[in-house]
C-alpha cells in the first residue's frame, strides 16, 4: 500500500480555500479535531541522533524511527515515559534503545502541540475511499507561539490508490509542495535552541601542523570548558550519571593539558588554573566514587553466592543516602562564587588573542611539532616505567603508570587530527588495552579500600546487620581473588604495548 | 497470523454479524486484521461499503498470490481491511475440486497474509462441501453461532459427526449462542442443554436485538455505531471468551 505523503502548508488560510474547493469535486467529511501533545526524546549527547534515529511519544504512543523515513520501526503505548533502556519492558524495542543509550537517561528535548483536523473522502456509498489529515504544530507554551508547521497528511486507503492519486495531483496543483521529512524535527530543536549531534566529549578539533601552539591549545583548553558548561545544568538535574562524569572527563582532560603543554601559557595563569582546575575535580570526587558503587550494583550482587544477594540491598541503600548528601554538596559548589569565578576568568583568558610572550618558548612553535615531542616523551616515559615493574614488581608504581597512560591517551586524542588517522586509532586501541588492566587494577584496589573503610568507621557497620557484613565480607574476597587475577595479567597486557611491532606503529605515527 | 471462520451449515444464524463484529473488535484491540468475504452473496462486504468484486473473480482466488492481494481493500476502520466477495465464489467447491490437494487450497491461499496481518476472519457461506473441509483444515479457531432451537442444535451435531469423520480437530470448533431471546423458556432450556452436552460451547450469549439487524442500514459494525450498545457488548463479550479458550494463539 502508499505510504503517507505530507505536504507543506505555508498559509493556513490556504487550507481552508484548499478543503472549501475540495467539496466541489469530492464528498468530504470533516471529523471532530483532535489535540495532543509531542514529545521529542534523546540523550544527552544526543546517541540517538548519531545512529539516525528519531524517538517520539505522540499521546501515549512511543516511536522509533529511522530519520527521514516515516514508518516505524518500534512503537509501544506508554502511560509514563521510560527513562532508561531498563525501564522499557522486556523485547524488541529496549533490544533495540539499550545497546545504544547504555546507561544515559532519555530526555525531552522538545515539545509540540499538535493539531488534527481528520477529513474522510467518500465515495458514492459514502465508504472512505482516502483520508486527509491537516495537522498543525506549535512549541508548548501557549496559543501565541507561532505556529512551527502545518501540513497536509495524505493516508491513502487500500484498493483506492486512484483516489489518492487524484488528491495528491491536487494538493500539488494548489501549491502545497512535498514536506521534507525531517524539517519539522529540525525546525523543532532550532526553535528550542538546539542543534541535533552538536554535543560530543569526542574531541574533533582539525589542526593545522603549522598552527602556533598557543592557538592550538586555546581553541583545545575552549571545547573543554564548553563540555563543562554544558554538563553543569544537568548535573543539578541530576539526569544520569554520565553529566557528571563528561564535566570530570573536561576537568581531567584540561588539568592533563595544562600539565603537560609547557611554555604556553604564561605562568602566572598556569599556576592559578592549575590549582582551581584540581579543586573543581576534587569537589566532584565523592559524587563520583559512589555513582561507580551504584553503577556496579548488579555486578556486585551476582560476585556473591545466592544466600547473600539479598543482604547487600542495605549496603546500596545506605551508599544511596550517601550520594543524595554529596550531590547537594555538588551542587552547592557549582553555585559558589569561587567556582563562577574560575569559568568566567578561564573563559576570559580563552578568548584573549594568543600574544607572542618572550619568555613562552613554545607559545609560537608549530603544533605539530610540539605535539610529536611531548608525544614521544610521554610514550618513552611509559615504556621505561613499565619494564622497570616487571622487574621491581612494585604494585604501587602500577598506579604512577596508570597516570602516565592516561595523559598519553589524552595527548593522543587532542592532537589526533595532526597524525594519520588509521594508525593513531590503532595506537589508541592499543594503549587502551593496557590502559583497561592498570584501571581496573585500580578501580579493584578502591573499591577494596572502601568497603574495608566503610565497615572499619563504624557509621555503618553499627546499624548493618551480620549477614549484611557477612556479604561485605565476601565480597572483600572476590574483589580480592580479582585484583590478584588482574595484575597477573598485566605482564601479558604491558608486554603487548612495548611490543617491537606496536613500537613501530608508534614510530609510525610521529614520524 | 491466527485464521478464525465464523462457520455453520446453517443459513441465517449470524455468522456475518459475527463476523464483521469480531474483526472490528480485534482491531480495536491491535491486532492487524483482514476480513475475507467466501459469501458469495457478499453480505460483509455489503456491510463495509465495499463493491463485491474480486480481479478475476473464483479462479483468481484458488489461484491465490499477489493478483489476489490487489483485491484487498481498505475498510473506514484503521487496520482492518477486506477480501470482498464476488458472486463467482458460488463456484468455489468446483474450482477447489479441479485442482491437486483440493481439500488444503484455502490454507496456501491464505498463508501469505501471514506478513501482513495478525488475524484473518472467514465469514463463510453455508456448506457441507469441499470448501467445508477447506474451512476446517485451514482454521486455528471456528466458531459456530447456534441459534437455541432444535434445528440448530441438529444441525451442529451433524458438523460435529462430519468433522469426527473426516479427522478434524473437534477441539478448534467452538459453538455459541446466537439470536438469543431470553424470554423465551424453550432457549434458556436448550442453553443449558447444550452447554451441559457438548464440549467447547462459549457461554457467549448475542442477543436477538434490532440494533444488530439495523446494521444493514448504518452499513457498519454494531461496536463502531454504538460502541456501548447491548449488541456491541454481547460480540466484546463473546472475543473475551474465545481470547480466553485453549489454544487461542492471540491473547
Amino acid at each position: 500500500m502508499p505510504s503517507d505523503q505530507h505536504y507543506s502548508i505555508p498559509d493556513p488560510d490556504a487550507a481552508r480555500a484548499f478543503i472549501d474547493g475540495l467539496v466541489e469535486r469530492f464528498t468530504v467529511l470533516e471529523e471532530t479535531s483532535v489535540f495532543k501533545k509531542q514529545r521529542y526524546y534523546d540523550t544527552l549527547d544526543w546517541r540517538l541522533y548519531n545512529k539516525s534515529l528519531v524517538l517520539s511519544a505522540c499521546g501515549n504512543r512511543l516511536v522509533l524511527r529511522k530519520l527521514k523515513k516515516n514508518k516505524p520501526i518500534h512503537c509501544m503505548q506508554i502511560s509514563t515515559m521510560p527513562v532508561f533502556a531498563r525501564d522499557f519492558p522486556a523485547g524488541e524495542f529496549q533490544n533495540h534503545l539499550a545497546p545504544i543509550i547504555k546507561i544515559r537517561a532519555l530526555v525531552a528535548i522538545a515539545a509540540l502541540e499538535v493539531c488534527s483536523v481528520p477529513y474522510r473522502i467518500l465515495n458514492s456509498d459514502k465508504k472512505t475511499v482516502a483520508r486527509l489529515v491537516y495537522q498543525r504544530f506549535q512549541l508548548i507554551g501557549g496559543t501565541h507561539e507561532p505556529i512551527l508547521h502545518a501540513y497536509w497528511c495524505l493516508k491513502p486507503v487500500k484498493g483506492y490508490t486512484k483516489t489518492a492519486r487524484k488528491l495528491s495531483r491536487r494538493i500539488q496543483n494548489a501549491g502545497f509542495a512535498a514536506a521534507d521529512a525531517e524539517a519539522l524535527y529540525i525546525n523543532t530543536l532550532m526553535s528550542v535552541n538546539k542543534t541535533p549531534g552538536a554535543y560530543h566529549t569526542k574531541i574533533a578539533l582539525q589542526f593545522d601542523p603549522e598552527m602556533r601552539a598557543d592557538e592550538a591549545v586555546r581553541a583545545l583548553l575552549h571545547f573543554l570548558q564548553q563540555v563543562m558548561r554544558y554538563n553543569e545544568t544537568y548535573i543539578e538535574m541530576d539526569l544520569d550519571t554520565e553529566c557528571l562524569h563528561d564535566f570530570r572527563v573536561a576537568v581531567r582532560r584540561t588539568r592533563s593539558a595544562l600539565g603537560q603543554i609547557k611554555e604556553v601559557i604564561p605562568p602566572r595563569v598556569l599556576a592559578r588554573f592549575k590549582k582551581d582546575f584540581a579543586y573543581i575535580g576534587k569537589s566532584t570526587n565523592a559524587l563520583r566514587d559512589l555513582d561507580v558503587y551504584l553503577l556496579k550494583e548488579d555486578e556486585y550482587r551476582s560476585m556473591l553466592p545466592a544466600a547473600l544477594q539479598e543482604d547487600i540491598v542495605p549496603l546500596f541503600d545506605y551508599l544511596k543516602k550517601r550520594r543524595t548528601g554529596a550531590l547537594k554538596q555538588v551542587i552547592r559548589t557549582l553555585k559558589t562564587k569561587k567556582y563562577n569565578s574560575i569559568m568566567r576568568d578561564w573563559n576570559d583568558f580563552l578568548q584573549q588573542p594568543a600574544t607572542d610572550a618572550a619568555d613562552l618558548s613554545n607559545a609560537g612553535r608549530p603544533i605539530f611539532e610540539l605535539a610529536r615531542e611531548i608525544i614521544t616523551k610521554k610514550h618513552t616515559r611509559i615504556i621505561k616505567i613499565g619494564r622497570r615493574i616487571l622487574v621491581d614488581r612494585q604494585d604501587e608504581k602500577l598506579h604512577v603508570l596508570r597516570i602516565h597512560c592516561k595523559k598519553l591517551r589524552y595527548l593522543l586524542e587532542f592532537f589526533a587530527s595532526l597524525f594519520p588517522p588509521r594508525k593513531v586509532k590503532a595506537l589508541i586501541s592499543q594503549l587502551k588495552k593496557l590502559q583497561d588492566n592498570l584501571g581496573d587494577y585500580h578501580d579493584l584496589c578502591v573499591q577494596r579500600a572502601y568497603l574495608i573503610t566503610l565497615i572499619e568507621e563504624g557509621t555503618f557497620s553499627r546499624q548493618a546487620s551480620p549477614k549484611t557484613l557477612a556479604a561485605i565480607g565476601s565480597l572483600i574476597g572476590t574483589l580480592e581473588k580479582k585484583t590478584l587475577h588482574v595484575k597477573n595479567a598485566f605482564e601479558n597486557a604491558f608486554g603487548d604495548f612495548a611490543s617491537p611491532s606496536a613500537q613501530a606503529l608508534f614510530q609510525e605515527v610521529v614520524q | 497470523m491466527s485464521i478464525l471462520a465464523l462457520y455453520s451449515n446453517k443459513g441465517g444464524v449470524g455468522k456475518t454479524a459475527a463476523a464483521v463484529n469480531l474483526s472490528y473488535i480485534a482491531t480495536r484491540s491491535g491486532l492487524k486484521t483482514i476480513i475475507c468475504d467466501l459469501d458469495p452473496q457478499g453480505a460483509a462486504t455489503y456491510y463495509f461499503r465495499v463493491k463485491p468484486k474480486l480481479k478475476q473473480g473464483a479462479k483468481g482466488f484458488v489461484r491465490g498470490g499477489q493478483k489476489l492481494y490487489r483485491s484487498i481493500k481498505g475498510t473506514d476502520f484503521d487496520n482492518l481491511d477486506l477480501l470482498p466477495a464476488d458472486f463467482s465464489l458460488r463456484n468455489l467447491d468446483i474450482a477447489f475440486d479441479a485442482l491437486k490437494h483440493s481439500r488444503r487450497r484455502l490454507a496456501k491461499i491464505l498463508a501469505p497474509l501471514a506478513a501482513e496481518y495478525d488475524l484473518v476472519v472467514l465469514d463463510c457461506p453455508v456448506s457441507v462441501g469441499l470448501l467445508a473441509e477447506n474451512i476446517l483444515a485451514a482454521v486455528d479457531k471456528a466458531l459456530v453461532p447456534m441459534i437455541p432451537t432444535t434445528l440448530s442444535v441438529r444441525t451442529y451435531a451433524q458438523l460435529l459427526s462430519l468433522c469426527r469423520k473426516k479427522d478434524y480437530d473437534t477441539s478448534r470448533l467452538h459453538a455459541f449462542f446466537s439470536m438469543v431471546d431470553r424470554r423465551k423458556k424453550m432457549h434458556r432450556d436448550i442453553i443449558a442443554a447444550v452447554s451441559k452436552k457438548y464440549k467447547g460451547v462459549l457461554q457467549s450469549f448475542i442477543p436477538y436485538l434490532a440494533e444488530i439487524e439495523k446494521m444493514g442500514l448504518y452499513r457498519a459494525p454494531v461496536a463502531a455505531v454504538s460502541p456501548r450498545s447491548e449488541g456491541a457488548r454481547a460480540y466484546d463479550n463473546l472475543w473475551r471468551r474465545l481470547q480466553a479458550s485453549p489454544g487461542f494463539k492471540l491473547s
